[in-house]
């Protein structure tokens, strides 16, 4: 009963944050709005017993990410967009896409045979299920290559990210 | 099913998110909410796995979210530092006004 009402609480912030983060007009409050989807999202992770991501969620994503949206937005000290949505087809374009994507997801998910259909029951969980020490076993067992992959593409970010900022690139 | 809430409740709201961010990259014309909108939806699908992982009782899909916070930070990166270079060089952040490539 509790988690059904964190549940709602969490995804009607998380829903009502979103709208706001595309349809509000000063990039600032977008980008605070998304911080409020973030976190309630992992509010959520927390429901779904993900504790560990749930704080990676807080830490990287809310912490890392959004400051550096924060400071790019602040740095170039954009305008409100004026108008604010694209104009013209264009714009009926944008929402006539959103309406598809919006009915084949809704399909997907209601279709009979979707998540409730065919999913098994609900697994029991294992004690240390979402537990860093877990999530560290898999990440250096099974997916130690991806892994290795990963931190590669992460250096390639951070020299991609130097030589684009420097000042004489163009 | 056992206490909890069903998946059916959790992909329906990963949905809706990602939905409000394909109509946000469609329709709005600053850069920067475009990809803030492309967060969302990569955050939609992070909960999606999320669900699914926790109905299967297996944790790789919390591994393949950890790798989707990875390849996203990439991307922000990567991202804004080309958008400030684009910035520094015709004064816009609106996708509209970057169109040399068009004929």
């Amino acid at each position: 009963m509790l988690e059904g009402i964190l549940f709602a609480a969490f995804s009607g912030v998380a829903i009502a944050c979103a709208l706001g983060v595309v349809f509000h007009r000063n990039p600032v409050h977008c980008a605070l709005l998304l911080v409020g989807v973030l976190l309630s999202l992992a509010g959520v992770f927390i429901l779904l017993h993900a504790a560990f991501v749930a704080a990676l969620q807080v830490i990287v994503y809310a912490g890392a990410i959004m400051v550096l949206f924060l400071f790019v937005v602040m740095l170039l000290n954009v305008k409100g967009e004026n108008p604010l949505l694209t104009p013209g087809v264009a714009k009926g374009f944008g929402f006539l896409f959103g309406l598809i994507v919006a009915a084949e997801l809704l399909f997907t998910v209601l279709a009979p045979g979707g998540p409730e259909g065919t999913a098994p029951a609900v697994a029991p969980l294992p004690v240390d299920f979402g537990s860093p020490a877990a999530l560290g076993r898999l990440l250096y067992t099974t997916w130690l290559f991806p892994f290795e992959i990963v931190s590669v593409l992460l250096l390639v970010a951070v020299v991609g990210a130097v030589v684009l900022a420097k000042r004489k690139f163009f | 099913m056992m206490p909890g809430i069903p998946l059916f409740w959790y992909q329906l709201l990963a949905a809706i998110l990602f939905t409000i961010g394909v109509v946000g990259v469609l329709v709005r014309r600053s850069a920067l909410i475009i990809f803030m909108s492309i967060e969302l939806m990569l955050n939609a699908v992070n909960l999606s796995l999320i669900a699914f992982s926790r109905q299967h009782g297996g944790m790789d899909g919390h591994v393949f979210v950890f790798f989707v916070m990875a390849v996203a930070a990439a991307e922000v990166s990567i991202g804004l530092a080309i958008l400030v270079s684009i910035f520094r060089n015709r004064e816009t952040a609106s996708v509209d006004d970057v169109h040399l490539l068009k004929g």
